[in-house]
């Protein structure tokens, strides 16, 4: 008993900073209809920001989010000024091509300047555990999840409370009605874009404390956060929310019950099975395109 | 005006191209007068190497090993009375590449040796053109089990040991141990990688005729990230050993989730994960490296034959860097195949061949030997982390320190 409910907090708690790096993909896709392929990348870039960060002054690194997000919502909000609006409105495939481009730009420029080697940030806490009773809490982790959920939290906020924030879901639910009252569509888009941007500062700066991490690591994160998107439903946060905890579940009990060889295949077999029952993911709405 | 400028682009282009094809031309029909051996002549080497492409990094460090060797044996009077000349090419990590790159080495430039390239890839196509053309072929890396299936006679892996028998020198150490010390129980988590996973089954398979009980065995796929699980399931069952098939980062997870889960084993092994000195030691954090074992082909403080000379001269011609193993075991490829020239005294391929069949070859690595098949007889070292360096505590003839950390420290 006390070993599945070990493995149950470790899966909750790894699946909650799964959905905030989730998050930022998912938002995109909802906006923007643009699969941000560099997401993953953009994960990397903020984490190795971050491990220097931390070697040079010693703030930590989870902390170190409050400055990170507001970097990468500045660069989201350029890239989409000046690169990823020019190719609105044509093939998807193009911003699948940008964006995969972008990362390899990122993953290439990281592998410049820092070297191509691993890295992960260990502030003193990294390897102590908060215990009840049986149960091991890793304080890594457990400050991961919060900072996970006070951002995810903020985003539902700001997405459901604000003007701007309606204005993002308006856009993602009928672009052509939303113009049609008065919300601009680039400059929502760019917001949409930098708040992506944004989460991915916050996930990255988690990630640096949680696994080693180098320029192509990208990869690996990017390949998971899309079959979380995926399984959720492209553009849907409650969907990325419940993928990312499906996903985080299916790794831990599989690995503790079964082998971990299994847990990759777990998930994969979820979202074979949702999509088969539900084409559009868990939370997904069925587009007309999409029915036709 | 656009389709002139393009016209005009496109007949430079053309004339580049036919000037740049007559001056390799030029190049290739030069060194094919000297098929004489003169004693005057340099002996020249081919090597094709992956210096650009996925095993850019490996390959470059085998040329400055192959490199490093040239400079000494030239300084010393050359191989045979003759100056070493070097004819490395780059084959851009290309299966196809490589393939013609030797047969172009062989056949046009006619080169007098060959040396071997890097990665199993790469060596298992480009010892089946020496093969064909009955060339001595001494390899730095590609120890996949196939390379010594295929009956070759001029094939020989300058490494101590192919991946099944990476692990034996840590199995004679447990066996050396007294009986209270040895390990009772053990678990054994591997990464799904071909210089990993036999590795470990081996050692679970040799530890189990020593009546060492398995708990756990499992493995993961190369992506994997999250390793709680089964650290958690490893710390339920209380193994007194875990033996890791760990390429890099997975190592370093297990030992943090370890950690957080709060055990520590009494021995603990990684095949490859802790040779990544600074890497390694920054992962984990250097308190809890003490008395973690790992086997490796080389070590730089290691007290072989000629080790000493090769760190110092290879620092001095690069900058002050430290050699990375992939250089050594280039370096010791090159000692071997100058030890069978000497021993034969001509360049005579089948001679050296058989030679280097019936005899034992000193290097940085230690004494090297082989099958029939190419396939070396020795052991790698065992290595452990002592006091936050790494130490090679075995075998006792390359070992750095005699002592050996045991039972291993907790978590710090």
């Amino acid at each position: 008993m006390a070993q599945f409910v070990q493995a149950l907090a470790l899966g909750v708690l790894i699946g909650g900073i799964y959905a905030l790096m989730a998050s930022g993909l998912t938002l995109i896709f909802g906006v923007l209809r643009i699969v941000n392929i560099a997401q993953g990348a953009f994960l990397i870039l903020v984490a190795t920001f971050t491990w220097w960060l931390w070697r040079a002054t010693g703030l930590d690194p989870i902390l170190a989010s409050v400055i990170t997000a507001p970097l990468m919502f500045g660069l989201g909000w350029v890239l989409y000024r000046f690169v990823i609006s020019r190719i609105r409105g044509q093939a998807a495939s193009m911003s699948v091509l940008l964006t995969f481009g972008l990362a390899l730009v990122i993953e290439g420029v990281l592998n410049i300047v820092t070297g191509n080697r691993f890295r992960s940030a260990t502030p003193a806490y990294f390897e102590e555990s908060f215990r009840l009773g049986d149960i091991l809490l890793p304080k890594a982790q457990v400050y991961g999840f919060l900072a996970a959920v006070a951002v995810l939290g903020g985003l539902y906020l700001v997405l459901t409370r604000t003007w701007t924030g309606r204005a993002i879901r308006a856009t993602s639910q009928n672009p052509s009605a939303a113009a049609l009252v008065g919300i601009g569509a680039t400059a929502t888009a760019a917001l949409a874009f930098a708040l992506g941007s944004a989460s991915a500062g916050v996930g990255g700066s988690i990630l640096s404390v949680l696994y080693p991490f180098f320029p192509a690591s990208h990869y690996d994160w990017i390949s998971r956060l899309l079959g979380i998107v995926v399984l959720g439903g492209m553009g849907s946060l409650p969907g990325a929310l419940c993928g990312a905890l499906i996903l985080g579940l299916a790794e831990t009990l599989t690995a503790t019950y079964g082998s971990l060889q299994w847990s990759t295949l777990v998930f994969y077999l979820v979202i074979m099975v949702v999509l088969l029952v539900r084409p559009q993911g868990l939370f997904g709405a069925r587009l007309r395109e999409d029915a036709a | 005006m656009i389709e002139k400028s393009v016209s005009r682009r496109s007949v430079l282009a053309a004339s580049l191209a036919a000037t740049l094809s007559i001056g390799l031309a030029a190049c290739g029909s030069r060194p094919s007068e000297k098929a004489a051996s003169d004693t005057d002549k340099p002996l020249v080497i081919g090597i094709s190497l992956p210096l650009t492409g996925d095993f850019s990094q490996p390959g470059t460090e085998a040329k400055r090993g192959y490199e490093v060797w040239a400079d000494q044996i030239n300084k010393a009077g050359g191989l045979l009375g003759r100056q070493v000349q070097l004819k490395i090419v780059d084959d851009a990590s290309n299966q196809d590449t490589v393939v013609s790159d030797y047969t172009k080495l062989i056949t046009q430039d006619k080169v007098d040796l060959l040396l071997g390239t890097f990665s199993s890839l790469l060596n298992y196509a480009a010892s089946a053109v020496a093969e064909k053309n009955q060339m001595v072929f001494v390899e730095p890396a590609g120890g996949a089990p196939n390379m010594f299936t295929r009956g070759f006679k001029y094939l020989f892996f300058a490494q101590p040991a192919t991946a099944p028998h990476q692990a034996d020198v840590f199995v004679d150490w447990i066996k050396s141990l007294p009986e209270d010390q040895k390990p009772k129980t053990a678990a054994y988590p591997t990464q799904d990688d071909p210089f990993a996973a036999p590795v470990i089954e081996s050692m679970q398979k040799q530890l189990e005729a020593l009546g060492v009980q398995t708990v756990y065995q499992s493995t993961y796929p190369a992506d994997t990230t999250n390793f709680q699980a089964v650290a958690q399931q490893m710390a339920a069952k209380k193994p007194d050993l875990i033996a890791q098939g760990a390429v890099f980062e997975d190592g370093v997870g297990l030992v943090r989730s370890l950690k957080q889960l709060q055990y520590s084993p009494k021995i603990m092994f990684q095949t490859s994960a802790p040779s990544n000195a600074g890497q390694y030691s920054s992962g984990v954090g250097v308190g809890s490296t003490e008395g973690v074992f790992y086997t490796v082909s080389w070590h730089q403080d290691a007290k072989t034959p000629k080790n000493a000379e090769f760190v110092t001269d290879y620092k001095a011609k690069f900058e002050n860097a430290d050699p990375a193993e992939d250089a050594a075991d280039a370096y010791a490829a090159a000692e071997v195949l100058a030890a069978g020239v000497t021993a034969v005294g001509a360049v005579d391929q089948a001679k050296i061949a058989d030679w280097l069949h019936a005899n034992e070859v000193t290097t940085i690595l230690g004494p090297l030997s082989w099958e029939a098949t190419g396939e070396p007889k020795g052991k790698f070292l065992l290595g452990q982390w002592q006091s936050g360096k790494a130490q090679v505590v075995a075998p006792a003839e390359a070992a750095t320190t005699q002592n050996v950390v045991n039972p291993k420290p907790d978590w710090k």
